[in-house]
């Protein structure tokens, strides 16, 4: 089956506030976010899985996350980290995404997004 | 055979991104295309099959180097200025590779030659000869030393071929003005070693820096025109 990608114009922030989230869980290499996002999506979020990491070298520049390479089972990856200002960050995008996604909710069914969906 | 990120490498360096930063982003996507590969391989088919659906779910070329791309903090100093990169480098070489090539001459004149007026025109063997012989090679291979430098760097980022080229006609033409002095000015004074830049003949000037130029830029003229021409070929 053909692999569909969600349109990049609904993307900008997405995958940034996202990796942050499950970093907050604990370190990930870039394979393991990728499989977290899609199954924790319900495949919903879809991108190219190599464009993960951009995102990831990005965050690092900005100090959100650490990276180490790290043998696993025999396998030597590169394990990402957030760091306290990554939570921070988390945080600020978080709220913002929240109101963003409050106010789109109300513009399309003219209710409060927690009304909507009860 | 192209390894299967070859068009991305060259595609980023060309685009300016950082030689270190390109390196990562193709391990890690190496790293994840063995565990693509291992996921498809579990859901079965041929070898071609699992292959193309791992490279499928990686994303294309287009897609991978265009997230990069568009990162600006990735950029390389010298693809964000190249003008200074390529005029200051081989400056700071030059200097830095005079220094210690006039810290030899110095060194050298008050360790086995005290006394002398001048560390010039001493027969000097064994291991004083080779000491200064050290000190006089830096300094006349210098201007081709920093321009072998500077060719470096634009093949390792892929830089316009006018870069490296100013930057070692830069080099040359500095090389070609120095003069060294070396003397006391008193008897039994300490001396001074003094370099200085200037105008000789002009023909002899510009002879002497064409041949440093030809020299430092030889090596890299020949990696354009014989190296690059297949890496272009298999981005085509």
């Amino acid at each position: 089956m053909a692999v569909r990608e969600t349109n990049p114009n609904f993307m900008n922030g997405v995958p940034e506030l996202l990796i942050l989230r499950l970093l907050g869980q604990g370190e990930m290499y870039g394979y393991e976010i990728v499989e977290a996002i899609r199954s924790q999506t319900g495949a919903v979020i879809t991108v190219g899985e190599g464009v993960v990491y951009p995102v990831l070298h990005g965050l690092e520049r900005n100090g959100a996350v650490r990276s180490r390479r790290k043998t696993v089972g025999g396998r030597s990856r590169i394990y990402y980290l957030l760091t306290a200002s990554g939570k921070r960050r988390f945080a600020g995008l978080q709220k913002d995404w929240s109101s963003l996604a409050g106010a789109i909710q109300l513009m399309l069914t003219g209710a409060p997004h927690g009304k909507a969906i009860r | 055979m192209a390894k299967p990120f070859d068009e991305l490498r060259e595609r980023l360096l060309t685009a300016g991104v950082a030689p270190r930063q390109v390196r990562r982003y193709v391990t890690e996507l190496s790293e994840h295309l063995v565990d693509l590969t291992a996921e498809e391989s579990r859901a079965g088919g041929s070898r071609a099959d699992i292959a193309s659906r791992a490279v499928a779910r990686l994303g294309g070329t287009d897609e991978l180097a265009t997230a990069m791309i568009a990162q600006r903090k990735f950029q390389s100093w010298s693809a964000r200025a190249p003008w200074a990169a390529f005029s200051a480098v081989p400056i700071c070489l030059l200097a830095a590779m005079y220094f210690v090539a006039l810290f030899v001459l110095w060194s050298g004149w008050k360790m086995f030659l005290p006394g002398a007026a001048t560390p010039f025109g001493h027969p000097v063997r064994g291991f004083e000869g080779l000491y200064f012989q050290f000190g006089r090679t830096l300094y006349y291979a210098a201007p081709v030393l920093a321009g072998w430098a500077v060719a470096w760097l634009a093949v390792r980022q892929r830089t316009k071929m006018f870069w490296p080229l100013t930057g070692s006609l830069l080099a040359a033409s500095v090389g070609s003005m120095t003069q060294v002095q070396a003397g006391t000015a008193i008897v039994g004074g300490t001396g001074h070693i003094r370099i200085n830049f200037a105008l000789a003949s002009w023909l002899q000037q510009v002879s002497y820096a064409l041949l440093l130029f030809m020299i430092a830029a030889a090596p890299y003229l020949i990696w354009v025109s014989t190296l690059r021409k297949p890496q272009r070929k298999t981005s085509e």
